[in-house]
């Protein structure tokens, strides 16, 4: 029997970044929702498997791995041809890879996380400071972008895949791509060209309606 | 052949340092090039050229110009390495050195950044909140290393050297290591065994340096 199983938050953009990866590779998941609004991933069983109970964690036939840019890459690694476009075996487009991966997480999603999720669980802004920190990030994204098709190097990687999971996630709120005309111009055409992006919009749509729900409930109170 | 390879550093930087340890374990010799980061010596021209996003550490490999320093680790280990024990080929093996390596960047280092850098900066550390998050991070790497002499696998990776480079920091703040038993049996290890210690320590004493010198300014002011 085999089983991969993605424990996930539908519309988070680590577990939108797993989708896509997996739909270009073409390897099936088993979602297993976990909410961590109210601390299902706390639940003992959960915390066996993953001793940080961080979302989202794969369980590909009993072996678990946990952080979105490890899962995206093992995947590539264990799934994909051989020397995949996504995810090339040539140590310097790797570097290159690697290195907008961790510019992700540590810069443009990190910035966009800390300024906006208060913004759509509260309502509140973050502060001056840290909406000035997003739009660093995004003009280091549109510098790398400059006659650029793609985040790193000539072809979609999976460093597009992830970075299009953060980038998207902006629909959610009020944020002016277009100040950033090479982020702008990536977007558009990444839209057309990664596999599963339809499923990523309408898991942003559904995220963004369940925080409609949840928000409105927070104003009665 | 290796030829020329400029690294922009500076000493006391936990990244750095990890980088610094990398080189020394696979006897790859960096010509180091010191910057100021407090007197903006990084945005200077031709910095910025090398690196649009004028971070440190960044490598310079005969031309080509890489940084994060968990992407360069990797990239040296994938090109200079004789074998593939620092940074292993199997997907599974290598998704969980990625995995540590996230956790070092978005989690462990995160932490300490939070509490820590406002304290380096102002004279105050973070909320008491801050400070459990670290005491929370450090509990997470105290379970992984349960029963093991390593932090990813059963012998020394990448992930091990990053991470030592970031609880030696810790050493420059006097944070209680003996709260985690596995850690601190690790650490105490890993001191021993990673290549390039000598040189970690002479850069957490310089950051050291630099604590005393700012605590001492604010009490005066």
């Amino acid at each position: 029997i085999f089983t991969m199983d993605l424990y996930n938050m539908a519309g988070s953009p680590s577990t939108r970044a797993i989708i896509m990866t997996a739909k270009a590779l073409g390897v099936e998941l088993n979602s297993k929702n976990v909410n961590t609004f109210v601390g299902e991933q706390l639940k003992p069983e959960f915390v066996k498997i993953n001793p940080q109970h961080t979302i989202p964690t794969l369980v590909d036939n009993g072996f678990v791995v946990w952080e979105s840019r490890a899962i995206v890459v093992y995947l590539v690694e264990q799934y994909g041809k051989k020397d995949s476009p996504l995810y090339p075996e040539d140590p310097q487009k790797r570097a290159l890879i690697n290195q907008r991966l961790y510019f992700d997480m540590g810069t443009l999603y990190d910035s966009f996380a800390k300024y906006f999720f208060p913004l759509l669980r509260t309502g509140k802004p973050g502060s001056q400071e840290s909406l000035d920190k997003v739009n660093n990030a995004f003009g280091f994204l549109n510098t790398f972008l400059e006659g650029q098709d793609y985040v790193a190097g000539n072809e979609l990687t999976v460093a597009d895949i992830v970075i299009l999971a953060t980038v998207s996630t902006t629909e959610m709120v009020d944020f002016d791509l277009s100040k950033f005309p090479n982020v702008d111009r990536w977007y558009k055409n990444a839209q057309k060209v990664t596999p599963g992006w339809d499923e990523n919009m309408k898991r942003l749509e559904n995220a963004q309606q369940f925080l409609k729900d949840n928000m409105i409930e927070k104003l009665k109170v | 052949t290796i030829g020329n390879m400029d690294f922009y550093y500076s000493p006391g930087s936990s990244g750095c340092r990890t980088v610094l340890m990398t080189a020394k374990a696979l006897g790859v010799e960096l010509n180091k090039k010191y910057l100021n980061t407090r007197e903006g010596e990084q945005l200077k021209p031709e910095f910025v050229k090398l690196n649009p996003q004028h971070t440190i550490p960044t490598l310079v490999d005969n031309g080509f110009s890489i940084w994060e320093s968990r992407a360069i680790a990797i990239y040296l280990v994938e090109k200079y390495g004789k074998d593939d024990s620092l940074f292993p080929k199997d997907p599974k093996k290598q998704a969980v050195v990625n995995q540590r390596l996230q956790f070092d960047m978005g989690t462990l280092y995160d932490s300490f950044a939070n509490y820590y850098y406002p304290l380096f900066r102002t004279g105050q550390p973070g909320t008491p909140e801050d400070f459990k998050k670290i005491e929370t991070a450090v509990g997470f790497l105290n379970t992984f290393l349960e029963g093991q002499d390593y932090v990813a696998g059963d012998h020394l990776t990448v992930a091990d050297i990053a991470i030592l480079a970031t609880i030696s920091t810790f050493e420059a703040v006097d944070f209680d290591l003996s709260k985690y038993p596995n850690v601190d049996r690790w650490y105490k290890s890993a001191q021993k065994v990673t290549p390039g210690w000598d040189e970690n320590v002479e850069g957490v004493q310089r950051l050291k340096d630099m604590v005393n010198a700012k605590k001492a300014e604010h009490k005066k002011n």
